[in-house]
C-alpha cells in the first residue's frame, strides 16, 4: 500500500494487481493485520433488534390510538397475532443478516419460500382477524384516504430500518438485492405488526394499498439501502 | 436451506477442515502464521476454482491474490468454529463475478468509443488519427500524474469515481476532481 502511495506521488501508476505476488500479498496483509472480533451469528444480532421491535409494535397505537375494536378482537387475535408477525420479521431479518455473511447464503427456494411466507403473513392475519370486510374506503380509487397508514408503517420501520442496515454493513452482502429483500420484509413486518393495533380499517383496498404496500415499501429499501452500502466492486485492469 | 453444519471432530476431511478453523480463528487473533498456513492450505485450491470460471491461467493468478484480499478484508465475518472452505469460496466466485461485471463495464466502454470513432467522418483518415492519437499522447504527458491516472481509470478503463477513490485511497470527490481537472488541462493542450 505505501508502495503504492510512494509511486503515485512520483507520478507513476499504482501497482497493478496483476504483479500481486504471493510475497507482496503477504507483505500487505501483515501491515494491517490485527485482532478483530468476529461478528455475532445472525440470529443473536437480529435478536438485540428486539427491544427496538416491541418498542415500534407498542409504540405505534400508543402515539396514536389503539383501535377500537380491540376488546372485541381478544387478547390472542389483537397482541397475539401482533407478537408472531414481529417475531416473523425478526426471523426474517436474521435471514436477511445471514444472507450477508460469504458461504451462508440461503438456496434460490429457501430465499423464495422465506419471502414469499413474509409477504402472505399480513394477508393470513387480517383474513384471520376480519369478520366484516366493510369498514374504511371500499373503492380503489379511495387510497388517498388512507395514506396516513402507508406514511405511518414506513415511518415506523425507519429506525429499524437504519439499524439492521448498520448491521448488514459490518457484514459483507454479496447477494445485494436477496440481502435487502429478507431484511427489508422483516422491518416492514414489524411495523406493520404495531399498524395492525391502530388502524381498523378493513376494507380490501385499504388494506392492499395501504398496509401491505407498505411492508413492500420497506422491502424495496432494504434494497436500495442494502445496494448503497454494500462494498464496492473492485475491478480488474 | 443452505448447508449450515457446524464442523463436529472425525474423519480426514472433517480434521482438515478443524485445521483450517484453528487456522482461521489464530488469523482472527491477527498472527502472520496463520494467514501463511491458510494460503498454503487455499491458494491451490481457490486458483483452480478461479480457472475453472475464467479458463485464464495469468488471469486465475490475479483473482486468487484478490480472493485473499477480499478474503482479508472481511475476515470479521467468519464465524468461529464454521467451516472456513465455504465462506473462502464464496469470496472467490464474488471476486470472479464483480470481475466479470468490470469487463463487461469496459467492454460496452471500448465499443462505445469505436462507435464514435466509427461515426467522426475525420476518423477515416488514418494518417490523421495516428496524428491525433499522438498529439493526445503528448498532451497527456503534459497533465500532472494523479490527473492523468484518475482521468485514464474513468475515461479510458471505465472505473467508477468511487472504484477509483478505494483504489488509491482518496475520497470520491477528490477522484472526480482529479479527473475533470485532467480532463479540462488536456482539453487546453489539445486546442
Amino acid at each position: 500500500m505505501n508502495d503504492d502511495r510512494s509511486r503515485r506521488s512520483a507520478g507513476e501508476s499504482p501497482r497493478p494487481k496483476a504483479d500481486l505476488g504471493a510475497a507482496d500479498l503477504r507483505a500487505i496483509v501483515s501491515r494491517d493485520l490485527r485482532r478483530v472480533r468476529p461478528l455475532w451469528p445472525p440470529s443473536r444480532r437480529a435478536l438485540a433488534l428486539t427491544p427496538l421491535a416491541i418498542a415500534i409494535v407498542v409504540g405505534v397505537p400508543l402515539v396514536n390510538f389503539f383501535r377500537t375494536d380491540l376488546a372485541t378482537l381478544g387478547v390472542v387475535k389483537a397482541w397475539g397475532l401482533s407478537m408472531v408477525e414481529s417475531a416473523a420479521g425478526l426471523a426474517i431479518v436474521a435471514l436477511g443478516l445471514r444472507e450477508a455473511i460469504p458461504g451462508r447464503a440461503l438456496r434460490r427456494r429457501a430465499l423464495l419460500i422465506a419471502a414469499l411466507a413474509g409477504l402472505a403473513l399480513p394477508l393470513v392475519i387480517y383474513r384471520v382477524t376480519t369478520d366484516a370486510f366493510t369498514v374504511g374506503p371500499r373503492t380503489w380509487a379511495q387510497w388517498r384516504f388512507g395514506m396516513v397508514c402507508f406514511r405511518t408503517s414506513v415511518l415506523a420501520a425507519t429506525p429499524v430500518l437504519l439499524v439492521s442496515a448498520f448491521l448488514t454493513k459490518r457484514a459483507f452482502p454479496l447477494h445485494r438485492v436477496a440481502t435487502g429483500i429478507l431484511w427489508g420484509l422483516g422491518c416492514g413486518l414489524i411495523a406493520d405488526a404495531g399498524l395492525r393495533l391502530y388502524c381498523e380499517f378493513t376494507t380490501l383496498p385499504h388494506m392492499l394499498l395501504e398496509h401491505f404496500a407498505a411492508v413492500v415499501a420497506s422491502m424495496l429499501l432494504g434494497v436500495i439501502m442494502t445496494s448503497a452500502i454494500a462494498p464496492p466492486s473492485r475491478p480488474k485492469e | 436451506m443452505a448447508r449450515d453444519t457446524k464442523i463436529s471432530p472425525g474423519g480426514g476431511t472433517e480434521s482438515a477442515e478443524l485445521e483450517l478453523c484453528r487456522h482461521m480463528e489464530a488469523y482472527l487473533e491477527g498472527r502472520i502464521e496463520a494467514f501463511d498456513a491458510l494460503y498454503q492450505a487455499l491458494a491451490a485450491r481457490v486458483r483452480r476454482f478461479q480457472l475453472s470460471l475464467c479458463r485464464d491461467a495469468s488471469l486465475a493468478d490475479d483473482l486468487t491474490q484478490e480472493t485473499f484480499l477480499q478474503m482479508h478484508r472481511s475476515r470479521r465475518t467468519y464465524e468461529p468454529g464454521r467451516p472456513v472452505t465455504p465462506w473462502v469460496f464464496a469470496i472467490a466466485r464474488h471476486v470472479y463475478l464483480m470481475h466479470r461485471r468490470a469487463t463487461a463495464r469496459r467492454l460496452r466502454f471500448e465499443a462505445t468509443v469505436a462507435a464514435d470513432v466509427r461515426s467522426d467522418e475525420t476518423m477515416h483518415d488514418a494518417a490523421r488519427a495516428l496524428g491525433d492519437a499522438d498529439e493526445v499522447r503528448h498532451a497527456l504527458r503534459d497533465v500532472p500524474a494523479d490527473q492523468r491516472q484518475a482521468l485514464l481509470m474513468h475515461h479510458v478503463h471505465g472505473w467508477s469515481f468511487s472504484e477509483i477513490a478505494t483504489r488509491l485511497g482518496i475520497r470520491v470527490n477528490a477522484a472526480k476532481t482529479r479527473a475533470f481537472r485532467g480532463m479540462r488541462r488536456l482539453r487546453g493542450h489539445l486546442r
